[in-house]
């Protein structure tokens, strides 16, 4: 179980590109992912103090969000800096808007809720991620992983099945490796009833890019498909212990 | 009268599809406006003449008075194209293209019918509207993830098409009928994409900035 004081991926980081920005959630809140013109990723609360629009309708200037609404411009730290029908003021410090501790490791952007929150324990990557893709499932986390648990991995780099082992790296970080390859799937909870999982090739680009992706695009697809089709019941097997497989 | 004539409502995405293909093809038109809301103009028999269906856009190329909103795409694409690229003529890239104006009409028609039901409060049920659009936008979310490991931008082939004509407005409109980008980012990064193709335009719900 984890919780919104814990650091979570939110994104892939392949997914913000630079100078954009999406909404999401952790644990019910409202964020705000985006990248500035540097490159840099930042989490904030989704919500412009102004009026309270979505600052993910926004747009990115440099490296300032504007609102979509009457176009207030925030800098990376949050401050609001600009207002475009007050353009001679000097902007009240108290206009700011709540950001949250931000990492990129392992392919995907990380947050925690807690200012407080410990460093990310994440390890570093050593030989470069390769993006495959984010599933959102209607299933709290637990479920999820225990699905992914249960899953056998089809090798990309070696032609024949090798075994398929899952590890836990956080608690919002597992491993699926087989043969030569490796995936890691971090764990959002957006919600107790809703679960994104961000699957990543541990790797070189040069190595995955193209076939490699499509290969466990198509295993990413597959853990959706089964996290959203329980397998049926069967007379042959009492329904405790499919619970208990569960 | 124009050569090319559209019949048209500023607030319907499959005018706006229309709208979109003559502009990107950097045709002239005429437009006339059709009170779809509240009057129904389009199902009084004057319209009813050009399209039995009740239902806009209609367009008007001379002669020839054409409904159905991919019908009108890709007849502008065959005879108004000259580069040949909106409608590719090979057997793979047509075919696909067919395809997907073969989704747009039926799998997306629940995202038309969402936004109706959002805005215009025309019946149905909004669960299972909402629920079928999600299904199709994620469809199309997991296609152009698989098209970006090919290095491609575009649904079909290696140049946009009246397929992401016929797809786009279904997602740029989605906050209309309460379904959120944030978890299509294969269709984000296209959105921005087709934002940036010579003649796009924009239209009520879809922002002048992004």
């Amino acid at each position: 179980m984890t919780t919104g004081n814990m650091w979570q991926p939110v994104s892939l980081s392949h997914s913000i590109e630079t100078a954009t920005s999406a909404g999401t959630r952790l644990c019910g809140e409202d964020l705000v992912v985006w990248r500035d013109s540097s490159g840099v990723a930042h989490v904030w609360e989704d919500r412009c103090p102004h009026r309270g629009m979505r600052l993910s309708f926004g747009f990115v200037r440099g490296d300032h969000i504007a609102c979509l609404y009457h176009g207030w411009q925030y800098d990376t730290g949050g401050q609001c800096q600009y207002i475009p029908a007050h353009p001679d003021l000097e902007v009240p410090k108290t206009i700011k808007v709540p950001v949250y501790l931000t990492e990129e490791r392992a392919g995907m952007i990380w947050t925690t809720l807690a200012a407080d929150a410990g460093p990310l324990t994440v390890p570093a990557d050593e030989t470069g991620t390769v993006p495959v893709q984010s599933l959102y499932v209607d299933c709290s986390a637990d479920a999820a992983i225990a699905v992914l648990e249960s899953m056998t991995l089809a090798p990309f780099s070696a032609g024949r099945d090798a075994e398929t082992t899952v590890s836990v790296v956080t608690p919002s970080l597992y491993s699926v490796s087989t043969g030569q390859d490796l995936l890691l799937v971090g764990i959002q909870t957006i919600t107790d009833e809703r679960t994104a999982l961000h699957v990543v090739i541990s790797g070189l680009p040069e190595v995955y890019e193209g076939g490699g992706q499509a290969h466990f695009l198509s295993w990413a697809l597959d853990l959706r498909y089964r996290i959203e089709t329980p397998p049926k019941k069967t007379f042959a097997v009492p329904a405790h212990t499919v619970a208990e497989a569960l | 009268m124009a050569a090319l004539t559209l019949y048209n409502y500023e607030l319907d995405e499959s005018c706006y599809k229309v709208r979109l293909g003559l502009s990107m093809l950097g045709l002239t038109w005429e437009t006339i406006a059709v009170d779809v809301f509240p009057g129904k103009e389009q199902t009084t028999p004057a319209f009813l003449a050009m399209n039995p269906a009740g239902r806009l856009p209609i367009l008007k190329d001379n002669h020839l008075v054409l409904s159905g909103t991919e019908a009108i795409l890709a007849h502008l694409a065959k005879t108004h194209d000259a580069s040949g690229k909106w409608l590719p003529e090979s057997g793979a890239a047509f075919a696909l293209v067919m395809q997907w104006l073969n989704f747009s009409a039926r799998d997306l028609d629940a995202t038309i019918a969402a936004r109706q039901h959002s805005l215009f409060d025309a019946p149905g049920d909004e669960t299972a509207l909402r629920a079928a659009s999600v299904k199709a936008l994620r469809v199309m979310d997991d296609h152009m993830t698989a098209r970006g490991f090919e290095g491609a931008d575009w649904f079909v082939g290696s140049d946009a098409t009246i397929a992401d004509i016929a797809l786009f407005p279904a997602f740029a409109l989605s906050r209309d009928f309460g379904i959120d980008h944030d978890e299509y980012p294969a269709l984000r990064r296209w959105a921005r994409k087709f934002r940036t193709i010579k003649g796009f335009i924009t239209m009520p719900g879809i922002p002048d900035y992004h």
